[in-house]
């Protein structure tokens, strides 16, 4: 058949929905484009014209400022790179110890919160509902005045010699490297321990699909892991004479009882610790019950009906269903408790925020900016990074 | 054989065990051997916990630092000598709220009662109650208290006005709320040249008054831009899609208080030296931006909820995309993600408190100074913070409150 | 192939040449040729995925074709938004799974459109709406909210809230298919009275009973094809196609 020529001839320009489209979306790209350049060009402007320092060269000079509380040692001397890296360090360690933290304690309020019990609901309910609807920042005024009122370090409670509580922090026994080499190498074997102890669990998986019974396969593989570990230590320990790591006991030194040796944490970082906890674990218990409510009745009648317990239950058809409901808020909640631990500066932790901000009195406040903001981006794309392959993963069983 | 009953058998009460308060204790404190254990330990625990709280707050609490700080807390330093030399400012915030009782008057006038009723003569009466207390006739003058007392007559004349002329209409309603919020913000600021109107700083702008002001205007601004970004995440143009994207992603991606701190040094930089800004304005934007990002996730969320075919059947219908958009799609998925979006509206109003950051003397950091500058009442800190977190729950709770009713009375036509 | 003689001899309504659309590499329409008369009711058929529903949603552009000519009443389907607007003004869809408003009332749901894009006036378009929810049958629902309503009863106000716009061309993309067996009934019922009205339809359905008894003529799709097109007493009878042959016998 043969067909007349007409298609797209004489639509004019201004109805033609493509190009309309286009024009939309290169009126848009220049129009943002123009107000960017314009902001940053103002921006370079200000810098050239009022004399505003810029650069990077102040990153190997000396910041020769004291950083209250660090995870790694730090001298005044140092750089301003490596004091910029002792921040991050900070503030990773509050994200990564308070996230754990908060994930224990707001699963067993969410747990509680569903609970048969009236009492325990209820209780769970009130926590929750008071927690979050109050802003972080009071509440962590609230427990660094708790800490501030803890006694004097010479006065301050001690737990069978063992552990200091005091308005200075709490000290607690921590391990202590004796020799670097040997630390090493026994931490290279503990990665291989956990290494060898997956595979052992995969194998032993593998193996009880294929002949239906073996050595239970968590408990062969955790043994595996200890056993290596153990090994490697004791002969470590004898080739060269010292262990890898001793333990280290906090004990009071000097006139004025100043607690050294074992880890202390500041009284900055265990309000922070506490507020920041107790604050994300309300969010998270939240998310916990949605995930749980989640699971239809159904399924829970159809696992009983197949005769499994209610502990297999909740193992093998409730969590694992459960678990893609929770994990996307829940990540995005680590991300908030990471961010909100910019809030330490009020309280006087040296976290990542509260040191870039006391740097800019001594260096170019622009550059400071570009370093946090790519310091924090980092932060927010690991853990959105996590978040995206762990959907992708559980849904490809969908649909 | 079965036993057969032709006429059926009449229906019995449930056994006594399961009836009643005793039916209710067995089935929610000792339904089993462990919940019953659980009952005994909780109620041990909390107890005590209850029973030592409540003897600190009655007897061992020291609470005089809540009378101390009194009225700062409200508005801050708006009425010191400083900011309002040689006049008194106070009425400026009174009158402001005046009017936002005589809007929650107009509310209840159209709603005819409910939730709008109960709100509107629970504000007021807790306004004008602390006319009379004790504490308010140490230390307010009579003009103070008379202006909180007239928190009622406002709620009965928008109830009136709402009545009996022609602003009692929702939409009506509202036009006057965002009348009432600019008549605010200019009242408070001043206006050169009037006597009695004095300008004030908004530098010295202060206490809760400043987080409600900065949540009012983010809450109203963020709520639209939000709306745009998400829109412009989804839609097919690539230009678009991507400035969203990267705008949302920063934004969210680093913490409110470092962009606040950094707005303070980068923002003025990019005007020139003598352009007319200020901090307080410029936290006020990032604020509003900060939350719009925010926003914009959780309306998206509620866009990709909806089924395809409704926007499809919208165009075949022959409505353009703009009209499906703002009409079918749109109002659809904010209904869906209601408790979001409120979430953020309380998110947006704890991180008010944030602005200690820049220096203003919000009704924490204006707490937070005062410990810091009179130490012999630094005993007094958490009496002082708890109070303050109390504050802040009333109106988080609140709002999460009235946003489920909303929910609760939407819930017709609802799939 | 050959276009159809039209019904009554009547002007071509839909006129399509050679419609090719690709999902991807995927191939969904290869090539069709056909045109519908006014006042036609063709009953497309034919096994899932073979292109029928991609078909009908390429007439009112809810699916853009990528090469060949579709003309609508007159209009051609090109890049031309304002052809594209006054297409779908004229061309009511009806919809599998309903897709009625769920936040706005059956009254809104059928006036909507009618207001907004027609610009009638509210009384207007409200009486219009009472005489087809009168003439669908349900007229006591008119202020309920869709989810409140039986399958059955929303598919009848999906079919009002077409024919609310006045349009001349009717396209149904499985009207039954999502609906308990005693409300398909129901919904045929309406859609008969509106073939004998003289409405143009185009029905992509599997209810042979209503295409025997309603149909000027049956088009069978398979894999973006037309391979069988014919009056109902020739599909049913004499059948020329095998594909025709295997797929009627495993659904009759």
């Amino acid at each position: 058949m043969k067909l007349p020529n007409l298609t797209y001839k004489g639509v004019p320009v201004w109805r033609h929905a493509q190009v309309l489209q286009w024009t939309a979306q290169i009126v848009s790209g220049i129009l943002v484009v123009v107000l960017v350049t314009w902001f940053f060009a103002n921006i370079a402007n200000a810098i050239h014209d009022r004399n505003i320092p810029f650069g990077f060269g102040f990153l190997s000079r000396e910041y020769q400022t004291p950083i209250g509380w660090h995870l790694l040692p730090y001298e005044s001397s140092d750089t301003f790179l490596y004091a910029f890296l002792v921040a991050v360090t900070n503030t990773l360690f509050v994200s990564l110890v308070g996230v754990v933290l908060a994930t224990l304690l707001g699963t067993f309020i969410g747990v509680a919160r569903l609970s048969g019990n009236w009492i325990v609901s209820k209780v769970a309910l009130v926590y929750i509902e008071f927690f979050r609807n109050v802003p972080l920042l009071v509440q962590l005024f609230f427990w660094f005045y708790i800490v501030l009122a803890l006694p004097p370090v010479r006065e301050g409670y001690v737990l069978v010699d063992r552990l200091y509580l005091n308005n200075a922090g709490l000290s607690i026994p921590w391990l202590a490297v004796s020799s670097a080499g040997s630390a090493l190498v026994w931490i290279g074997l503990v990665i291989a321990a956990i290494v060898a102890g997956l595979l052992v669990h995969r194998w032993l998986v593998l193996r009880e699909i294929r002949i239906g019974s073996a050595p239970d396969p968590l408990l062969v593989g955790a043994a595996t892991f200890f056993v290596i570990g153990a090994v490697g230590w004791i002969v470590i320990a004898f080739s060269s004479g010292t262990a890898p790591f001793t333990i280290s006991i906090p004990s009071p030194q000097g006139a004025f009882g100043r607690i050294s040796d074992g880890f202390t944490m500041s009284g900055g970082l265990m309000a922070l610790m506490i507020g920041l906890v107790m604050y994300t674990a309300s969010f998270i218990a939240e998310i916990v019950r949605a995930g749980i409510q989640s699971v239809s009745r159904g399924q829970i009648e159809a696992a009983r009906a197949l005769g499994l317990s209610n502990a297999r239950t909740l193992r093998q058809v409730t969590l694992p269903q459960a678990m893609k409901v929770i994990i996307p808020p829940l990540i995005s909640q680590f991300l908030n408790l990471t961010k909100n631990s910019s809030l330490a500066g009020a309280i006087g932790f040296s976290d990542l925020t509260n040191v870039a901000k006391t740097m800019t009195q001594t260096a170019p406040a622009v550059s400071i900016f570009l370093l946090i903001m790519a310091a924090y981006l980092a932060m927010s794309l690991t853990y959105s990074l996590i978040g995206n392959l762990y959907n992708r993963r559980i849904n490809v069983g969908r649909r | 054989m079965a036993e057969v009953s032709p006429l059926g058998n009449p229906p019995l009460p449930p056994p006594r065990l399961e009836r009643g308060i005793v039916g209710w204790v067995r089935a929610n404190l000792f339904a089993t051997r462990f919940s019953g254990a659980l009952t005994v330990a909780s109620t041990l625990v909390f107890g005590a916990a209850a029973i030592f709280g409540i003897n600190w707050m009655l007897f061992n609490a020291d609470w005089s630092v809540i009378a101390t700080l009194g009225g700062q807390m409200v508005i801050g330093q708006y009425n010191t000598e400083a900011a309002c030399p040689g006049q008194n400012c106070f009425w400026r915030p009174q009158a402001s709220l005046l009017m936002v009782t005589g809007i929650l008057g107009m509310a209840w006038g159209v709603a005819g009662g409910g939730l709008p009723k109960r709100i509107g003569i629970g504000v007021a009466v807790v306004l004008a109650a602390f006319a009379l207390l004790p504490y308010s006739f140490e230390r307010m003058g009579m003009d103070v208290r008379l202006l909180l007392a007239a928190n009622i007559p406002a709620l009965g004349i928008g109830w009136a006005v709402a009545r009996y002329t022609p602003l009692g209409t929702s939409p009506r309603i509202a036009l006057s709320a965002v009348v009432v919020f600019a008549v605010t913000l200019l009242l408070l600021r001043g206006i050169p040249g009037i006597p009695g109107l004095q300008p004030v700083s908004v530098l010295n702008w202060g206490g809760l008054t400043l987080n409600l002001l900065l949540a009012v205007g983010g809450i109203a601004f963020s709520f639209p831009i939000g709306i745009a970004l998400a829109l412009g995440r989804r839609s097919h143009l690539p230009v678009v899609k991507l400035l969203c994207v990267v705008f949302i992603e920063v934004f969210r991606g680093v913490p409110l208080i470092t962009l606040l701190f950094m707005s303070q040094v980068l923002v003025p930089l990019a005007f020139p030296e003598n352009f007319p800004q200020n901090s307080l304005f410029r936290a006020a934007i990032i604020i509003t931006l900060f939350s719009s990002a925010y926003m914009a996730e959780n309306i998206r969320g509620g866009l990709q909820a909806l089924h395809p075919g409704q926007a499809e059947a919208a165009r075949a219908l022959g409505l353009p995309s703009w009209q499906t958009t703002l009409l079918i799609s749109l109002p659809q998925a904010i209904r869906n993600v209601i408790p979001a979006i409120v979430g953020q509206f309380i998110a947006l109003f704890k991180d008010t408190s944030l602005v200690y950051i820049i220096g203003m003397l919000d009704v924490v950091e204006i707490s937070r100074a005062f410990i810091q500058g009179n130490p012999e009442y630094l005993v007094s800190t958490k009496e002082l913070f708890l109070f303050l977190g109390l504050v802040f729950w009333v109106f988080t709770y609140g709002m999460s409150y009235v946003s489920r009713r909303v929910e609760e009375n939407m819930g017709v036509g609802r799939r | 192939m050959e276009a159809q003689e039209t019904k009554n001899g009547a002007e071509d309504i839909i006129i399509c040449r050679d419609v090719h659309k690709w999902y991807g590499s995927f191939h969904a329409l290869r090539g069709i040729t056909t045109t519908i008369g006014r006042a036609q009711v063709v009953v497309v058929f034919g096994p899932s995925g073979s292109g029928k529903s991609t078909f009908i949603r390429t007439i009112n552009r809810l699916e853009e074709h990528q090469r060949g000519q579709i003309i609508v009443d007159g209009i051609e389907l090109t890049n031309d938004v304002r052809n594209i607007d006054a297409i779908r003004r004229d061309v009511g869809m009806v919809f599998q799974s309903f897709n009625l408003f769920p936040h706005l009332t059956v009254m809104d749901n059928i006036t909507l459109a009618p207001m907004k894009v027609r610009k009638m006036p509210r009384d207007e378009a409200r009486q219009i709406a009472l005489d087809l929810l009168e003439r669908v049958g349900i007229t006591e629902q008119s202020d309920k909210y869709p989810p409140q309503l039986s399958g059955g009863q929303q598919q009848r106000v999906a079919i009002a809230r077409a024919l609310a716009m006045q349009p001349n061309i009717m396209l149904f993309d499985e009207p039954t298919s999502a609906l308990d067996p005693e409300m398909i009934k129901e919904v045929l019922e309406v859609m008969k009275e509106l073939a004998s009205s003289g409405m143009t339809m185009v029905v992509v359905s599997h209810e042979m009973g209503f295409a025997r008894e309603v149909a000027d003529r049956m088009m069978m799709f398979d894999q973006g094809s037309i391979v069988e097109d014919g009056s109902p007493e020739q599909i049913f009878e004499d059948p020329q196609n095998d594909r025709t042959k295997l797929f009627l016998s495993q659904i009759l």
